[in-house]
């Protein structure tokens, strides 16, 4: 069992420096995950943000790039 | 469950939507995305971007015409002509990518007249922010609901296109709405 995916801790940003994260950085060098359902995207999302529902997570990993810096929401 | 999957950098956007104050976009994640089949050569890219802008371009312009305000017509005619200056610049692309000297008038024949900047109808985008017309925040607030929506569109359409130079070019203009919203920010705070 991969111990290390329940136990690393991802860095928690405020408004402000998420804000100044994607407006300092491209949009293809950063991945905004939108892990919501899809009526939540509908009504609204971040400008950017890909959908994947949580539920879906683990089996579509293969559609982003663990390169680039990914902002969670 | 990224972090330990060899994800390198994550972030976790603390208080998630309702914490996000700056502009959203609508929609679901295929909104506005039968502009572009995926399959585009970058000459192609450039086509669909112009008639975007033009449709803003038009929208503004009969903004202005319907406005009463002196101020908000002032405001509607400066957001037009940003338009035109973004369109005059993806004609400057096409002919640097085209090696060619293809006039204003041709390529406008070549372009198909498509939906307003970000995947919506003059209409709808109406109808959804519903501004008062003379209120220059409102008017503000509008274009920027616009700008966040094109640069939703042409982020989840760069995921679909398949040509490298295609992507380098929608991820471009993607990056120039970015600063066009950021700049009309800064021009709602001056207000």
């Amino acid at each position: 069992m991969k111990w290390m995916q329940f136990l690393t801790p991802a860095k928690s940003i405020d408004f402000n420096e998420t804000e100044s994260y994607i407006s300092q950085h491209p949009g293809e060098e950063i991945t905004i995950l939108d892990v919501r359902q899809p009526s939540e995207y509908q009504e609204s999302h971040i400008p950017g943000a890909t959908l994947i529902p949580l539920p879906q997570l683990s089996d579509r990993l293969e559609e982003l790039d663990p390169e680039k810096p990914t902002l969670v929401y | 469950m990224l972090a330990g999957k060899g994800f390198k950098r994550v972030f976790n956007v603390a208080g998630g939507i309702k914490a996000w104050h700056a502009k959203t976009a609508i929609g679901p994640q295929d909104l506005g995305m039968d502009l572009f089949t995926g399959k585009e050569e970058p000459q192609d890219i450039l086509k669909v971007a112009y008639s975007l802008e033009q449709g803003l371009c038009d929208f503004y312009i009969s903004m202005e015409i319907e406005a009463k305000n002196e101020r908000v017509r002032d405001l509607f005619a400066k957001l037009s002509e940003i338009e035109v200056k973004h369109q005059m610049s993806i004609y400057k692309a096409y002919n640097e990518i085209s090696n060619g000297e293809t006039s204003r008038d041709e390529f406008e024949k070549m372009v198909e007249n498509k939906a307003l900047e970000g995947g919506l109808s003059t209409r709808e985008y109406l109808d959804l922010f519903n501004p008062d017309l003379n209120s220059e925040i409102d008017v503000i607030s509008l274009a920027m609901s616009i700008e966040a929506q094109a640069l939703d569109l042409y982020q989840r359409v760069s995921a679909k296109i398949e040509n490298a130079k295609s992507k380098d070019i929608i991820n471009k203009i993607a990056n120039e709405e970015k600063v066009h919203l950021a700049s009309l920010g800064k021009l709602m705070d001056s207000l």
